[in-house]
């Protein structure tokens, strides 16, 4: 598969947590290429699933997100500036002056305006309040097209930086499904070990809760969560970020499953399959938080790889770490190294 | 005439780098004399139907606010500078462009990371940095040499009822005005100064200025407008869909109370919408050009524009014609003092 082409295809839908179905119709209709009885369900939550022909195999389910950050329409005011509020954490000094589309019964453009230094007292980062929408039309005309509730995103794009760096909107966490896609197609025709599920899940960003519902319906033995973590810049501590290029980040934690962790790190050593250890000592703040503990339980780990100015759009992902990532979850999926 | 704003904005061009936009314009006017002058200004003599008694210059910029490469660290990301006042705030989570055509990126550790302190803090410049995925100090220096320019990779729309979004909209909508009279065939002869390095201190329109050595000037701009929610009364410094708008005063300049008025009796007269600035703030190559050698008669007409200095200039179409029609009104009217 060609990773850098399905990223930009994702990146490109909207999919902000609630209203994910634009991105998730795409989702869908990747998946379709590897997986039988695809489905979008009332949530937005895409799934999927490959069997492996063996009696009793346990099934491994393979999650990542559907939804990003954005933005929601609270209020119209008199002028036709929209009030806005976050959905899931979204870096909100990022926004001012930002080009956006707010996706009302059609998209409409715009720009985030904020009170200008001279007009504001101090030279403080704006909070949400202190942002509103400047779509040049009357409270009137806005009404006509915009709804309370409506998305609202910035208009970013596709970058290609040096090597295989890109930077795009929602790669939190478009390249995790990328990752589980390419380990698919790594699959395709290969033995597995497990019968696989597919959940593209929503409203992570929200809390996790796409993930809680799929995975009760799926009751899986196992699960592997791929999630974006942090990445190294200038700015940040190298105790908690894990620099680009530096392969897939295999999840520790008192809520993951220490034998999977365990295996997992054998596995990328014994494929030379560049990884790092990332140690999260409370909760992963991952759907696998949810889906351990959906139905009867699963065992679960987090395959993440890093990247930088989460929950900005211009989130930027090494191509190399997603590849990565991929054939870790395909050698523990499939075992393709001793077929 | 929206296409060719389009056009001029998507040029590259912060002082002391305008020569993608200078050589646009000079490609595109026909004026009887026009020559480049040490700085890099770009001087137009048009001949109109008749001959004022005073001499006249039109004045507008061709810079724009943009960024220099100050240096690259050893993992390959790039320290950088403003080059014009640009609020940091409005540089995070953004693309930029480098003067390789190479891409990179401005943005911070990741929110979730940010102390409580970090997160109510917009960065200095100090501290941000341009990533563009170098690996390490020597290849980001041979995209990004210190010294090279960066620019907001910025799209260009039109929005709303007429309204226009786009970086460099300060001041290339000026530019596009004197290109327009200029190539309109003007009433009187007159001198047209399209300047660099407004941005950094009006550095071009001193030296333009004693070059032409006009009697009357003529600066078209674009100006703070602030009418956004949340603002009132007269820090709306003024509004999109008023009109052209005649300063009386700003940071730079005290206007010529004869132009001024002469600039809203003229406006009136002709039913062309126009405003005055309720704050006084801003400043513009007015402040340049009116103390040049023994002074120089001068006012301003300005196009509002709301977020000036970021990627997402907007301005009101209507606004931009209005500011237009009294330019070339305003040539008439000089030219009979």
């Amino acid at each position: 598969m060609d990773i850098k082409a399905a990223l930009k295809a994702l990146t490109e839908e909207t999919g902000v947590s609630g209203d994910e179905f634009s991105a998730s119709r795409k989702v869908a209709e990747l998946l379709t290429q590897y997986a039988d009885g695809v489905s979008v369900d009332d949530f937005g939550n895409v799934t999927g699933f490959i069997k492996c022909g063996r009696p009793n195999a346990k099934t491994l389910l393979l999650d990542a997100h559907i939804d990003s950050v954005g933005l929601i329409v609270t209020y119209i005011d008199e002028k036709g500036f929209l009030s806005v509020g976050t959905c899931g954490s979204p870096d909100i000094k990022t926004y001012l002056a930002q080009s956006v589309t707010v996706h009302g019964k059609r998209a409409v453009q715009g720009v985030v305006s904020a009170l200008p230094p001279h007009v504001s007292k101090d030279n403080k980062a704006p909070e949400i309040g202190d942002i509103s929408i400047d779509v040049g039309i009357t409270k009137e005309q806005a009404e006509e097209v915009i709804s309370l509730g409506d998305r609202v995103t910035v208009n970013s794009r596709f970058r290609e930086l040096c090597g295989s760096l890109i930077s795009a909107p929602a790669v939190d966490d478009r390249s995790g499904v990328c990752a589980i896609l390419e380990a698919l197609d790594i699959l395709k025709g290969k033995s597995l070990r497990y019968d696989l599920a597919v959940c593209f899940s929503a409203q992570e960003e929200t809390g996790s809760r796409g993930a809680k519902q799929a995975a009760f319906r799926i009751q899986a033995d196992e699960a592997i969560a791929v999630d974006v973590s942090f990445g190294r810049t200038p700015d940040s501590d190298p105790k908690e970020t894990a620099m680009l290029g530096s392969g897939v980040m295999i999840g520790f934690s008192p809520c993951l499953d220490k034998g999977m962790s365990n295996a997992l790190r054998e596995l990328a050593k014994r494929c030379n399959i560049p990884f790092t250890s990332e140690v999260m000592p409370d909760l992963t703040s991952t759907n696998t938080d949810e889906i351990a503990v959906a139905g009867k339980g699963a065992k679960c780990c987090t395959l993440s790889f890093p990247i930088r100015y989460m929950h900005t759009s211009v989130e930027t992902v090494d191509l190399n770490d997603i590849s990565a990532t991929a054939r870790l979850i395909a050698e523990y999926a499939g075992g393709v190294a001793n077929a | 005439m929206l296409e060719r704003l389009k056009e001029l904005c998507l040029l590259n061009g912060a002082s002391g780098d305008e020569a993608r936009v200078r050589e646009f314009i000079r490609m595109n006017i026909r004026a009887d004399k026009v020559f480049k002058d040490n700085l890099g200004n770009l001087i137009a003599f048009k001949k109109g139907r008749k001959s004022p008694k005073h001499k006249i210059m039109f004045a507008a910029h061709m810079d724009e606010v943009g960024f220099m490469i100050t240096d690259a660290d050893e993992d390959g990301f790039l320290s950088f500078g403003a080059v014009g006042g640009i609020n940091p705030a409005v540089t995070l989570g953004r693309g930029v462009t480098l003067e390789s055509g190479a891409s990179g990126v401005i943005g911070t550790k990741a929110i979730h990371q940010q102390s409580s302190d970090e997160r109510k803090k917009i960065p200095d410049f100090g501290d941000l940095y341009i990533d563009i995925g170098a690996a390490f100090r020597e290849e980001a220096e041979q995209l990004a040499p210190r010294g090279s320019y960066a620019y907001f990779d910025a799209d260009f729309f039109e929005f709303g009822d007429g309204f226009v979004k786009g970086k460099a909209i300060d001041d290339r909508a000026g530019c596009l005005v004197m290109m327009d009279l200029i190539n309109d065939g003007p009433e009187y002869d007159a001198w047209y100064a399209f300047t660099v390095q407004e941005e950094v201190g009006t550095r071009g329109a001193k030296a333009a200025a004693f070059t032409v050595a006009p009697d009357i000037a003529v600066v078209l701009e674009t100006t703070t407008a602030c009418d956004v929610a949340g603002v009132s009364g007269a820090r709306r410094v003024c509004e999109l869909g008023k009109g052209a708008v005649v300063s009386f005063m700003d940071r730079s300049t005290v206007y010529d109370r004869g132009l001024y008025s002469l600039a809203f009796e003229t406006a009136k007269a002709n039913g062309i919408p126009v405003q005055t600035k309720t704050l006084v703030a801003g400043g513009n190559d007015s402040g340049a050009i009116h103390v040049s050698a023994g002074g120089v008669r001068t006012c301003a007409i300005s196009v509002p524009c709301r977020y000036l200095h970021s990627p997402s200039c907007v301005i009101k179409m209507s606004d931009f014609e209005a500011v237009k029609a009294l330019a070339e009104l305003m040539l008439s009217a000089v030219g009979e003092l």
